[in-house]
């Protein structure tokens, strides 16, 4: 009989999981149990029933007295599965009347699959070892993670933050560090915080995976040895500020990274430092950018860390530019489908919730997809260009590097 | 293997259970019951052990309930341990500065369900009516038995008291038709309308018939008790609005069954005590405690 372990639930999320009425109001929401796909079991409410069903079979009152009872290895296998087709966007958090913390509980859920060795996902596994053997999820040489930097080094004024002190450490991600296609997010951000006169410098080849992907995953452990190893060059090279251009990588490090070691730093995203400058005349956006633009708020921004005004001025103060909002905006905003591991595992099923999203910008009126995520970016970008729409997706970054 | 301290922890914390659990077994058993109109008293005596059962489910069912939670990360020990360190805290927490803080986000989050206000004026007011119907229900009980049982409290006791007309008869009648007219619209939506969010499975189902059965079985009861003519339903009965209204549909002879009605809502009533830890009105318990603890832990993250 397979027997759960209980132990790496939080204490929290199984007090959650009785608090859960039962009402549906997250199903009608979430991105993929409700509205690519309506599959009860994707959806919070889903999800929450069942495994709060195979625990009390073991260790609720009824099993104490009459013994536990067995849980079906497929009936397990299934709802492990289907617990990894959520994005964790957080919607549900949003919509809950009993204001469960829903975003801690499925990356808790998750640990737990892990634990009982019901997860990580076959679809997973090379990103995992990727990680753990070349510190990124794209099997790219530890030697290629700063070539985006060559060409602007000099005159973006990258200093090697290992080598030399800096101010405002600029933590890359590896998205933007290897894939050729986001590549111009790193390459904007390094010109903008350049021309802003930013004492700033990088880890270069020694920044290794926030490990995002890994904590969203499951792998809790995994992601702490990960993480001590950024939070130990964080201390060499001590700035004052990290600045992340990647959503992932701010929420992990802002948010997962006190949990597993101390971060002196103040951890900002670029969206947050941007917007200051912008403010303090530092970064003065003088040249006309023409077009309406609409803003997708990443959900590691937004509903994870509750940043969706810093982008919107960032745009307002762009001349030429005239920002609209989407119906579902902030906090209601729809994901774009590429979180949680969905994008790797059911790939399908993220397009399907991205074209949602590309939906909602047509709808807009924009002719610019503006985001400040790499994953947001990639995915609404392979949307845009599969449905052959009008919009045009581009990074805020590059935004702010045209006007400048 | 269980740790060092498992037996001192089960000790600890069975012995006051089952301690406290003694002690309101005793009251509900002793308490005189002056002002109960059942004429047989096999039937009281029937209802009050079917009551002691119940509610001792209930505890047991809750204990167990929020022994699971114990099981989790985060703490050490024995489930049993972490629950008594866990209610220390709770009392520490409850006798401090930030009692008042929390009260307020009970009383926003968890009762007036502020958030689902704003998504659903209808399903806001639902829940409202039922949740707050059962509530003020609750603490009138506590209000009206303490003052007959206790303090044989005279304006309480007599026909014409005002607490008699405004407390037992006015107020339980209105807190009642608050949970009826929510379970009305519940159960429509439910099992009429179906709106897509709604899933109803047999859990579902048995919480809002059984409520459902027992607010009306009170309302009928009533109207039995004053179309009969039974003791204590003969003055005044406007008060009682909605079991005035049964009343005039209810025939004279009705009153022949009263004492096996009473009886019969007396058990259900117990039965749906009994029920809570077991059923997804556990959520009534876990969902306010929930709220709580995470407003406390933001607190403490934010080093308020």
């Amino acid at each position: 009989m397979k027997k759960l372990d209980i132990s790496k639930l939080d204490v929290l999320a199984l007090m959650r999981y009785d608090a859960c009425t039962r009402c549906g109001e997250c199903t009608t929401t979430c991105p993929t149990g409700g509205e690519a796909q309506e599959v009860e079991l994707v959806t919070p409410r889903g999800k929450i029933l069942r495994l709060r069903e195979f625990y009390k079979s073991q260790y609720g009152l009824r099993a104490r007295l009459l013994g536990p009872k067995e849980v079906p290895e497929a009936d397990l296998k299934d709802l492990a599965s289907r617990a990894y087709e959520c994005t964790i966007c957080g919607q549900c958090k949003t919509v809950c009347p009993a204001h469960l913390d829903t975003i801690e509980m499925w990356e808790n859920m998750r640990e737990f699959l892990v634990e009982n060795k019901l997860a990580p996902l076959p679809a997973h596994e090379s990103i995992i070892k990727s990680i753990e053997n070349y510190d990124n999820p794209w099997m790219q040489p530890r030697t290629q993670r700063s070539r985006w930097a060559r060409k602007i080094e000099k005159d973006a004024g990258i200093k090697d933050a290992l080598k030399e002190q800096v101010e405002v450490l600029y933590f890359v991600g590896c998205t933007a560090a290897y894939d050729p296609n986001i590549r111009d997010m790193a390459v904007n951000t390094a010109k903008v915080l350049g021309k802003a006169g930013v004492d700033f410098g990088t880890l270069g080849n020694d920044e290794g995976c926030c490990g995002s992907t890994l904590l969203r995953t499951g792998l809790v452990e995994s992601a702490r040895k990960t993480a001590l190893r950024n939070i130990e060059r964080f201390e060499k090279a001590s700035p004052s500020v990290i600045v992340t251009s990647c959503a992932g990588c701010y929420k992990t490090i802002r948010q997962d990274y006190p949990r597993i070691g101390k971060v002196d730093a103040k951890v900002v995203h670029i969206t947050q430092l941007v917007s200051e400058m912008i403010v303090s005349g530092k970064i003065k956006p003088g040249k006309g950018v023409e077009g309406k633009v609409t803003f997708h708020d990443p959900c590691h921004l937004g509903r994870h860390n509750k940043l969706y005004e810093e982008p919107r001025k960032i745009l307002e103060s762009i001349p030429g530019l005239e920002l609209v909002e989407m119906e579902r905006n902030r906090e209601e905003a729809r994901c774009c489908g590429a979180g949680g591991g969905v994008k790797t595992a059911f790939p399908d099923l993220a397009q399907r919730i991205s074209a949602l999203r590309v939906e909602d910008a047509e709808r807009s009126g924009a002719d610019i997809l503006t985001t400040s995520c790499p994953f947001c970016y990639q995915s609404l970008k392979a949307t845009i260009e599969a449905k052959g729409s009008r919009l045009r997706m581009m990074d805020i970054m590059e935004l702010v590097a045209a006007s400048t | 293997m269980p740790e060092g301290r498992y037996l001192k922890d089960k000790s600890w914390l069975y012995v006051p259970f089952f301690g406290a659990l003694l002690v309101i077994a005793a009251v509900i058993l002793l308490l005189p019951y002056e002002t109960v109109y059942v004429r047989d008293e096999a039937y009281l005596d029937f209802f009050l052990v079917t009551m002691v059962l119940c509610v001792a489910t209930f505890f047991i069912g809750t204990l167990y309930n929020v022994l699971i939670w114990m099981h989790g990360k985060g703490l050490t020990g024995s489930p049993e341990g972490r629950l008594l360190r866990v209610t220390g805290k709770a009392l520490r927490f409850v006798f401090s500065g930030r009692l008042v803080k929390s009260l307020a986000v009970f009383f926003r989050d968890a009762l007036y369900l502020s958030r689902l206000k704003d998504r659903s004026a209808t399903r806001w007011l639902m829940h409202l009516l039922v949740l707050g119907g059962f509530a003020i229900m609750f603490l009138l009980d506590l209000v009206v038995t303490f003052a007959l049982d206790f303090l044989r409290y005279e304006p309480m006791m007599s026909e014409d008291g005002w607490a008699k007309l405004w407390l037992r008869d006015f107020g339980f009648d209105l807190v009642g038709a608050m949970m009826l007219a929510g379970l009305s619209v519940a159960a429509v939506r439910r099992f009429a309308l179906r709106p897509k969010i709604v899933r109803t499975e047999l859990p579902d189902a048995a919480s809002i018939l059984f409520l459902f059965a027992v607010v009306l079985g009170g309302f009928v009861l009533e109207g039995m008790g004053i179309a009969g003519g039974i003791p204590g339903h003969t003055e005044n009965v406007e008060y009682s609005f909605l079991g005035y209204a049964f009343s005039l549909v209810t025939p004279e002879s009705a009153g022949d069954y009263y004492d096996a009605a009473w009886l019969v809502h007396g058990v259900m009533s117990a039965l749906l005590i009994a029920y809570i830890p077991f059923s997804k009105l556990f959520h009534m318990i876990a969902t306010p405690i929930a709220i709580e603890v995470d407003e406390m832990m933001s607190r403490e993250v934010k080093g308020e």
